[in-house]
């Protein structure tokens, strides 16, 4: 008996209702074993204390730690626009697991597509700017020292790669970088990072670079390490 | 019809000033109604360049707060009677003027003169935001060197994102002799990187330094970077000009040479 009288102590010092901020509102986290006219008490009076903070919002609520029977959530609700000037907008069912399948559903999605649809930009990037995007990227220009192209998806640049590109930013590393001339500073897929040898940058290397036809190249990870390779039709195969 | 020339190049110490000096020497000579502003405020060196140091009453920055006319702060040349310097103030900063300022007083301007060259200072911050304001047309100089061009780069991208639509590249201070053997890039090298179109080429030349520490500016006279500086004020003015050849020794013997070529 003693030990038991010791825990609902605890949890009478514990606060009956607890108020959470969540995105779009706020979260409810309520005393299971109360009574529900005492639980009301308890609501009404935090809701006055806290009445400033909250002012004239209009939020969305959600309950947590008790299971609340319509009337009962009606109630609680009415005695929090009674006691504050807060605005209930709509009330959420807060269940954890869906979310997260949601979220997991939503990013697998992304990812899925991101690889197999693509965006266009047309011009040169030049130093100090940058491309971002949720899908693939296709860039009809050069990609020039300084400059970023970051994609959850592929990247192809019909141009000279001379910056830095990273693609499969979402984590992706069966993502690839391809480029008509492929020079760049660093190239980042998923996780992988490679960049370019330190090459002695002489003017002799700029002029031969002009008169030799560049080949296109593709990136790839290969066996944890970024692979650069002329585009050819068996290569193509196996990445797309 | 005026056109407002912005000269710039991110970084420092490239040529701007020694190139608005002669180009606007240049065009004045081309009986063209010229102002040359500068807008470095708190570096200036463009009355420096000119040999107008001594001549300053009031600045820019002057004519922004209405301490004086614009009139009363155009510096008229020593040779060119149809060229004028505004020069910026020393002892202030940059912050000191802003863009709609700069716009009306080039606006103001505008109605009495052909050119308005803008020298801008170096970097991206307020002072270059205030050059570009009301430009119609840049020219961006570069050395061949890799740092240079990387800011040039940037300084194009961000010339096109404030829409300046006609932007060209003046390529300063080129060694052919190390162009040559392959230790510097050429002048095709620094436009295959930066894609704009080439208004000029400019050699080293040490007639350059001879001529600003003289305030004299050289465009015209017979040296390279003389000829160089003017063949670049005729393309300014639409001039079908073919780029100079600046494959001449510096030797006396190209000297030698050179003379009985003009005979």
């Amino acid at each position: 008996m003693k030990s038991k009288g010791g825990i609902r102590l605890a949890k009478k010092l514990r606060d009956p209702v607890i108020i959470k901020s969540t995105k779009n509102g706020i979260n409810l986290v309520l005393d299971p074993e109360l009574s529900f006219d005492e639980l009301l008490k308890a609501i009404k009076e935090k809701f006055r204390e806290s009445e400033k903070f909250f002012k004239n919002a209009k939020i969305s609520i959600s309950f947590e730690g008790r299971d609340l029977s319509e009337n009962e959530q009606f109630e609680i609700i009415e005695a929090i626009q009674a006691n504050s000037s807060i605005t209930i907008m709509c009330i959420l069912d807060r269940d954890e697991i869906l979310e997260e399948v949601i979220a997991r559903k939503t990013n697998a999605y992304i990812e899925e597509h991101s690889a197999s649809t693509g965006q266009f930009y047309k011009g040169t990037l030049r130093s100090g700017q940058q491309v971002e995007s949720e899908s693939s990227l296709i860039i009809l220009g050069d990609v020039n020292p300084g400059a970023k192209v970051v994609a959850k998806g592929n990247i192809v640049i019909l141009g000279a790669l001379k910056g830095i590109a990273y693609a499969g930013a979402g984590g992706d590393d069966r993502c690839f970088v391809a480029a008509l001339e492929m020079d760049p500073v660093q190239i980042k897929i998923g996780d992988f990072i490679g960049r370019s040898a330190d090459k002695v940058r002489q003017a002799k290397a700029f002029r031969k670079k002009i008169k030799d036809d560049p080949i296109p190249q593709i990136a790839t990870v290969y066996e944890e390490q970024i692979l650069i390779e002329p585009i050819s039709k068996g290569l193509l195969k196996n990445i797309i | 019809m005026c056109e407002v020339i912005v000269i710039t190049s991110g970084k420092g110490g490239v040529g701007k000033t020694t190139t608005t000096a002669n180009v606007g020497t240049g065009l004045a000579k081309l009986n063209k109604k010229v102002v040359l502003i500068d807008t470095d405020i708190g570096l200036r060196n463009l009355d420096v360049v000119m040999g107008l140091e001594n001549r300053i009453v009031y600045n820019l920055v002057d004519v922004v707060e209405g301490n004086c006319r614009i009139k009363q702060a155009l510096i008229k040349d020593k040779k060119y009677p149809s060229l004028f310097l505004l020069p910026s103030a020393q002892t202030r900063d940059k912050t000191s003027v802003n863009p709609e300022q700069m716009k009306k007083l080039i606006d103001d301007l505008k109605p009495d003169f052909d050119y308005i060259l803008l020298d801008c200072p170096a970097g991206i911050e307020q002072g270059f935001k205030n050059a570009i304001a009301a430009a119609d047309r840049a020219l961006v100089v570069t050395t061949p060197e890799v740092s240079a061009i990387r800011d040039a780069d940037r300084i194009i991208g961000l010339l096109e994102a404030n829409e300046i639509k006609k932007t060209e590249l003046i390529v300063n201070r080129l060694r052919m002799d190390m162009v040559k053997r392959g230790d510097m890039m050429s002048i095709e090298d620094v436009q295959e990187i930066l894609a704009i179109d080439l208004i000029g080429a400019v050699p080293d030349d040490e007639q350059i330094v001879i001529s600003t520490n003289q305030g004299e500016p050289l465009v015209g006279t017979d040296c390279l970077a003389g000829r160089a500086y003017m063949n670049i004020c005729n393309r300014i003015l639409g001039e079908d000009v073919p780029l100079l050849d600046l494959d001449t020794k510096n030797g006396i013997f190209s000297k030698i040479a050179g003379m009985f070529k003009k005979n």
